[in-house]
């Protein structure tokens, strides 16, 4: 998969039961140039995933025969299809559920046909897999996470972390282009236990987010890791595909 | 005849004996000791006794007996029911006419007094029910006092009163003796009224095998007075008398029939009362309605009239648009939209909060990082303002994030909505030192509300007089819904006048402790 504009007939699927929703997207994603296949209930969706396999799944959660985690969940047993999820502004906890179970990303409705472009877009270029090279270190633009070294550096210079603050920033720098909710980060950071000051995860997050702040005078990384009120935490996708 | 009436005639036939024989003994010494020609008077003294103790028969006995006695024992010939002298015979009649009328005025007099003294009883007794379903909050409350009073003005062994309440069975509201299980006796009275003055009676009702009810009940009498108003039964007063003390008179029966009556009125009134109550919250809550008809009506037709309007010319076949025109009509249609789904999230958000179907879950956050994406949603809308931020410097705070982002969005979209363009507007964060809480100020030197309106800014549907944002006049639920959220987050919020001029809106969110530092790695 490459660059800013999808190959031309990249398959998507879009599985909303509303028809309005339904035409309008379609009309829109051909246009753009993707090949459409649509399902308005969950049992459809599955039969035509299973044909098609489609490059991208767009999923409302509020389907007539079935709830959409579970379409999720099918198809995340067998593929890592990229799925986004089309949801209404009320269900925050289907919302997170489906984060949780393997969706890439989110969006509420209603929504404009412009940001579902953008979403798409960098879905699909994470799709590529992790910006890693082949010794684990991470670049960023100019921010680099050496996990040898155990070092964070912009610009070459050295910036400050703890412990905490590092293995956050792994995390993020992991889950490019995708949504980390606030559950994930305590699993990874801070183990199943879930103990000591996994309250504060919101609050060592904007300590990071202002470290490389300060090490990044330029403004470059000012958006790399975006605050998603009552889901997590948006990562922007790696500028370059790797490879 | 029950043992009352019995001890009573067997008083006044002592009485009676005791004072004809004194009389009788004295008229002896007085004749024949002292020689006295015509001692007979005492007998009317006799007859007078017996008057202040017994009843019209009592005294004509007395008389009669008085008569026959001096006749007999004083009047020649001696010991024969006649007299010989003329003159004995007018003594004699004389005595027996003035005793008949000395001693009908006495029991006249008495019989009054006692009937005076029963009619205060029962006054008194009136007045004491009157006076608690007068002060009674409800007649339910009132009613144990009710039935207690009764019991001992009434001579019951137990009373209480059982309320209809739409069942099978009536429901007990108040006892004397609550713990004594209410079985329903085999039989009972029933009190019929009749219409007018005429007096009530009871009547037996038998609910057994056609037995004789006061035979079967271990307990007493049952007695019974139906509850009614308005031509609805409402309950029964339920009565148990002792077989002993009889039947009640016709004042205990007054009393029963006229407590039945003031219970009935006072549950009538409760019901009344109730209804109007009703009424009125009915009323409010068409007001309120009505209000949030009229201005969400206002709020959703506008875009939807220019939706229409863009999407029309766009469809029209007649109408050759040039491809800057349709971008422009689309634009439009995608804003009006935008402004559509924010007036539609408000409501939704309002009647969440009202029904407290809000689910609020708290975590800490670093303030300027929480509401930063908040501000930049909103700096689309606040293009031509001046807008400082300065949320740094303060304790984390632990709300709910999607909660806490309505209420800042809400705040600055009230902004945009109310001030000039180039207003300064301003976003400042500080502790609120011996509080637990972090104070967020969102504050604008527009033209501010006045004084008198502060306080009502955060009402439903309240709009400040006088203050207008042309067709985008607001629906009046955004505020509102700021005061509902931030109170979900166990936080407050305040209007008032701000030093920049404007309106100043003082959000206090709870503070979380700060998290430990940690070295760095280096």
């Amino acid at each position: 998969m490459s660059g800013e504009a999808p190959d031309a007939a990249t398959p998507i699927l879009i599985v909303e039961d509303d028809e309005a929703t339904r035409t309008a997207l379609r009309r829109d994603l051909s246009a753009r140039g993707f090949d459409v296949e649509e399902a308005p209930d969950g049992r459809t969706a599955l039969r035509r995933w299973e044909v098609r396999r489609p490059a991208l799944v767009l999923l409302d959660l509020g389907l007539p025969d079935m709830d959409g985690v579970v379409v999720l969940r099918r198809i995340r047993r067998e593929a890592t299809t990229p799925v986004v999820i089309l949801s209404a502004r009320d269900a925050e906890a289907a919302k997170i559920e489906a984060l949780e179970s393997g969706a890439d990303d989110y969006l509420t409705k209603p929504f404009s046909t412009g940001e579902l472009q953008a979403r798409i877009r960098a879905v699909l270029r994470r799709a590529g897999g992790p910006a890693a090279d082949a010794d684990g270190r991470v670049v960023v633009g100019r921010l680099v996470l050496d996990p040898l070294a155990h070092r964070v550096t912009v610009n070459g210079e050295v910036v400050p972390l703890t412990p905490r603050e590092f293995e956050i920033l792994g995390v993020f720098l992991a889950h490019q282009g995708r949504l980390v909710t606030r559950g994930r980060l305590l699993r990874a950071v801070w183990g199943q236990a879930y103990e000591g000051e996994h309250h504060y995860v919101h609050v060592h997050v904007s300590k990071l987010r202002r470290k490389i702040a300060a090490a990044d005078p330029a403004g470059d990384l000012r958006d790399l890791v975006t605050a998603e009120p009552g889901v997590g935490y948006r990562v922007r996708a790696a500028k370059t595909p790797p490879g | 005849m029950d043992t009352l009436r019995a001890r009573a005639l067997l008083r006044s036939t002592v009485i009676g004996v005791a004072a004809l024989g004194g009389a009788t003994a004295l008229v002896a010494l007085l004749q024949n000791g002292l020689s006295v020609p015509n001692p007979s008077a005492v007998y009317i003294l006799a007859v007078a006794v017996v008057a202040l103790v017994g009843g019209r028969v009592a005294v004509l006995l007395a008389a009669v007996a008085s008569f026959l006695l001096y006749d007999l024992f004083f009047v020649d010939p001696r010991f024969t029911f006649t007299a010989s002298d003329p003159g004995e015979w007018l003594n004699l009649v004389l005595l027996l006419a003035v005793g008949l009328l000395v001693g009908q005025m006495a029991a006249l007099l008495r019989i009054r007094q006692e009937t005076a003294v029963a009619r205060e009883r029962e006054a008194r007794a009136l007045f004491s029910v009157s006076r608690e379903l007068a002060t009674r909050t409800s007649t339910v409350e009132a009613l144990p006092r009710v039935v207690e009073i009764l019991r001992h003005e009434a001579r019951l062994s137990r009373a209480w009163i059982a309320l209809e309440d739409g069942g099978p069975r009536r429901r007990p509201v108040a006892d004397t003796d609550p713990g004594a299980p209410v079985a329903e006796p085999p039989g009972h009275r029933v009190l019929r009224r009749r219409p007018g003055d005429e007096p009530a009676e009871w009547v037996a009702v038998h609910t057994g095998l056609g037995l004789v009810p006061e035979r079967r009940s271990p307990t007493g009498v049952a007695y019974r007075v139906g509850i009614e108003a308005g031509g609805r039964t409402l309950g029964l007063l339920c009565a148990l008398r002792r077989r002993e003390d009889g039947r009640p008179d016709a004042t205990e029966t007054r009393l029963l029939a006229a407590v039945a009556d003031q219970v009935g009125q006072a549950l009538e009134q409760d019901r009344l009362a109730a209804a109007a109550r009703d009424a009125d919250i009915a009323r409010e809550s068409d007001a309120l309605k009505s209000a949030l008809l009229d201005s969400v009506s206002h709020d959703l037709r506008t875009p939807l009239a220019s939706i229409r309007a863009a999407a029309g010319s766009l469809m029209d076949e007649e109408v050759e648009l040039g491809i800057e025109d349709r971008r422009a009509a689309a634009k439009m249609i995608d804003g009006e939209a935008d402004h559509l789904n924010r007036v539609v999230t408000n409501l939704l958000d309002l009647s969440r909060v009202e029904a407290g179907g809000l689910r609020v879950e708290r975590e800490v956050y670093d303030l300027a990082d929480l509401l930063e994406p908040t501000l930049e949603r909103a700096r689309p809308r606040l293009t031509h303002h001046e807008l400082e931020v300065a949320l740094g410097g303060v304790r984390p705070v632990e709300v709910d994030a999607v909660l806490l982002d309505q209420v800042l969005a809400n705040l600055l979209e009230n902004v945009a909505k109310y001030t000039p363009p180039g207003t300064l507007v301003r976003v400042g964060a500080r502790d609120l030192a011996g509080e637990e809480l972090v104070r967020i100020t969102v504050e604008d030197a527009g033209p501010g509300a006045p004084d008198t309106a502060l306080p009502h800014l955060f009402e439903k549907f309240y709009q400040v007089p006088g203050r207008s944002a042309g067709s985008r006049s607001g629906t009046g639920v955004g505020m509102a819904v700021v005061r509902g959220l931030t109170e979900a987050l166990g936080g407050r919020v305040a209007a008032r006048r701000s030093e920049l001029g404007g309106l100043a809106v003082d959000v206090d969110v709870p503070a979380a402790r700060p998290p430990q530092e940690e070295d760095t790695v280096r």
